[in-house]
């Protein structure tokens, strides 16, 4: 472990790291303070500029984007109840009304030091897991990688969704589209349509792009550029009491057990964590009635989970290559775009890799603290540029992105097409994230079942008879039980 | 409020997505059998399941009422617009004018009035795009339609 913390060290300090690193915090806290664009979003935005760089700054850079989007995201939910991230949604149900009080300041010091907290001990939380969980993989057979994925999916459509069923639709349209292109068994030509252009299948970025960058430019023209200016906020006022400090550190100390628990956990991110731990606090606080009302646990604990959420999702994704929600699907893009496939051998094959972002996890999180408290009065006046200044270089960006992929405009159309599905589907409240996720996982999915049976000899019954893929099987038809006993519940409640 | 149309027609498209894909699949590719799965089962079941979801979400809409929200169509045509102009543009009048070809038609719902800041943004950004991906990437993209 020691040897694995120096290698990460040199990793991580070589200055063409350190500084894409840097980049990548910054770059995320930028996109999470502004509403209107997100860490999904950007992500696919930079992902073909990953080609000309080195896979380990590649990674580290997209963390980056990733956990500094966290601490970014508070600030537009804290002071103008926009969130800048669906992660920090939940952060604007007590941070605006503590903002709204005159206590900006402190809201914004309990979500960063919250985040901080969460994001330092979930790295240790990923370390040991990581180790562990990349011993047990090796006695994972395709049966139970195939298990454990249908349950990622599972968990990701069901846990803390307002409609299960929505969810699964889009779980399984991903899939579906995830069918596109040539069959890996048989080399037959599925769903193309004739079109060579879809040999390969949908293009990762192109579908990433539309579905996140070109629908959420879309739905923020018209509505990102109607809120006030938000209030200045002063270095000095964010300072907090001894007593207040005291009442910060329990609920993000409980944030970060629920963040790291359901990060780690494949299907479940920081999204749903926020939720869970927000729910926690509510239902252990002594005066629950204050939540709403500017309570500072429901800034300190929510803020903690996302943080250390984001970083436990690395564990399934580097360990066993199986990413754990559709941020991590991109990561895993990125890692096979460089030709390295994550998995249990990983952590042998290439430590510098993976303990090269675990330091990086720590510098660009110390970074962030260090940076944005003196830097907070900066973030703030970010959220006066108007949307409709940004807007246009997005749309742009977006399209020399999937352009760079493989010179096809093609693609480009591609994007347009599958931009215009994302507006509706958001419309309509269909989750796109769950899409994507269902996409990447889906070829996966089918090798791995294809295999199973093949060794089975076509008996289903192999899910129940390995204890791996049992335990997964059972969680799954648990989760899918308990949405359909509460669906039913909601439908007899109602008058 | 308003009959849940977006459920209905929503889940009603997904379902007949699934049936249509699932039919489509049936006929054309080999379904094989449950050991020696063929590259039709995943889409036929996959679709059978769309088309199932599909309408658990679409017929309890029925009877549901919601909010409308608001379409914005004029800012959905501007942007996929500019994406496809974009599209056509950039391998024939090079990336200079694709770029502000594009910017401009993407600003015309923007809702301040007024042509001076568009043609300003539009500038800004093509000078942004030109030193981004042609100085420091590179990019093998004619940058005038002459050097196509």
């Amino acid at each position: 472990m020691f040897d694995g913390l120096m290698q990460g060290l040199a990793t991580a300090l070589h200055p063409s790291v350190l500084i894409y690193s840097l980049f990548g915090v910054f770059l995320g806290t930028f996109v999470g303070v502004l509403p209107g664009i997100g860490a999904m979003a950007t992500i696919s935005l930079l992902l073909p500029l990953t080609y000309y760089i080195s896979p380990e700054a590649a990674l580290v850079m997209l963390a980056g984007v990733y956990y500094g989007s966290q601490y970014g995201g508070a600030v537009a939910s804290i002071l103008l109840r926009l969130p800048g991230t669906p992660q920090s949604a939940v952060t604007s149900l007590d941070g605006y009304p503590m903002a709204r009080d005159g206590r900006a300041g402190l809201a914004l010091f309990t979500s960063m030091i919250s985040s901080f907290t969460g994001s330092m001990l979930g790295i240790l939380v990923l370390v040991v897991l990581a180790g562990w969980l990349a011993d047990l993989a090796t006695k994972f057979g395709a049966a139970d990688y195939a298990a454990m994925m249908i349950l990622g999916l599972v968990a990701a459509a069901t846990v803390g969704s307002d409609s299960p069923a929505k969810s699964l639709a889009m779980v399984v349209l991903g899939l579906l589209l995830g069918c596109i292109g040539t069959d890996v068994n048989t080399g037959t030509q599925r769903l193309t349509f004739g079109w060579a252009e879809l040999m390969d299948g949908i293009n990762l970025v192109a579908l990433a792009m539309g579905l996140f960058g070109v629908s959420e430019v879309i739905a923020n023209i018209r509505k990102a550029d109607r809120h006030g200016p938000p209030g200045k906020v002063k270095f000095r006022q964010m300072l907090p009491t001894g007593a207040q400090m005291r009442q910060i550190i329990p609920p993000a100390l409980r944030g970060t057990a629920v963040g790291s628990f359901f990060g780690a956990l494949p299907g479940t991110g920081s999204t749903i964590s926020s939720f869970l731990s927000y729910a926690l606090e509510r239902r252990i606080a002594r005066q629950p009635e204050r939540f709403g009302h500017g309570a500072i646990e429901g800034v300190a604990a929510p803020e903690a989970a996302n943080n250390s959420a984001s970083i436990t999702a690395f564990v399934p994704t580097l360990t066993l290559g199986i990413p754990g929600d559709p941020i991590m699907a991109l990561m895993l893009g990125a890692l096979i775009i460089h030709g390295i496939q994550p998995g249990p051998m990983m952590l042998e094959a290439r430590p510098e890799m993976f303990w090269g972002l675990v330091v990086s996890f720590g510098i660009g999180n110390l970074f962030l603290l260090i940076l944005n408290l003196p830097l907070i009065g900066i973030w703030v006046s970010m959220l006066r540029i108007p949307f409709r200044w940004l807007y246009p270089a997005i749309l742009i960006f977006v399209c020399l992105g999937v352009y760079s992929v493989r010179g096809s405009t093609f693609d480009l159309v591609m994007v347009a097409g599958i931009g215009a599905v994302g507006y509706l589907l958001a419309l309509a409240r269909f989750n796109p994230a769950l899409l994507l996720l269902g996409f990447v996982l889906g070829p996966l999915i089918e090798v791995n079942l294809r295999r199973a049976m093949l060794i089975a000899r076509g008996d289903p019954m192999v899910f129940l008879e390995r204890p791996i893929a049992a335990v997964f099987i059972i969680a799954a038809a648990g989760l899918l039980a308990m949405s359909l006993w509460q669906a039913i519940g909601r439908r007899q409640s109602r008058p | 409020m308003q009959r849940d149309y977006y459920d209905l027609l929503g889940g009603g498209a997904l379902a007949a997505l699934g049936l249509g894909v699932a039919a489509y699949s049936g006929a054309h590719y080999d379904f094989g059998t449950l050991r020696q799965m063929g590259p039709g089962f995943f889409p036929v079941g996959l679709g059978l399941l769309l088309a199932g979801l599909g309408l658990i979400v679409a017929v309890p809409a029925w009877r549901r009422q919601t909010e409308a929200r608001p379409f914005d169509l004029p800012e959905a045509a501007a942007a996929l617009g500019a994406i496809l102009v974009f599209a056509l543009t950039m391998n024939r009048l090079g990336l200079i004018l694709g770029t502000a070809l594009a910017v401009l038609i993407a600003t015309l719902p923007a809702a301040r009035p007024g042509a001076l800041w568009r043609l300003v943004l539009a500038g800004v950004v093509t000078v942004l795009v030109w030193l981004v991906f042609k100085v420091a990437l590179a990019m093998t993209i004619p940058l005038w339609p002459w050097s196509a």
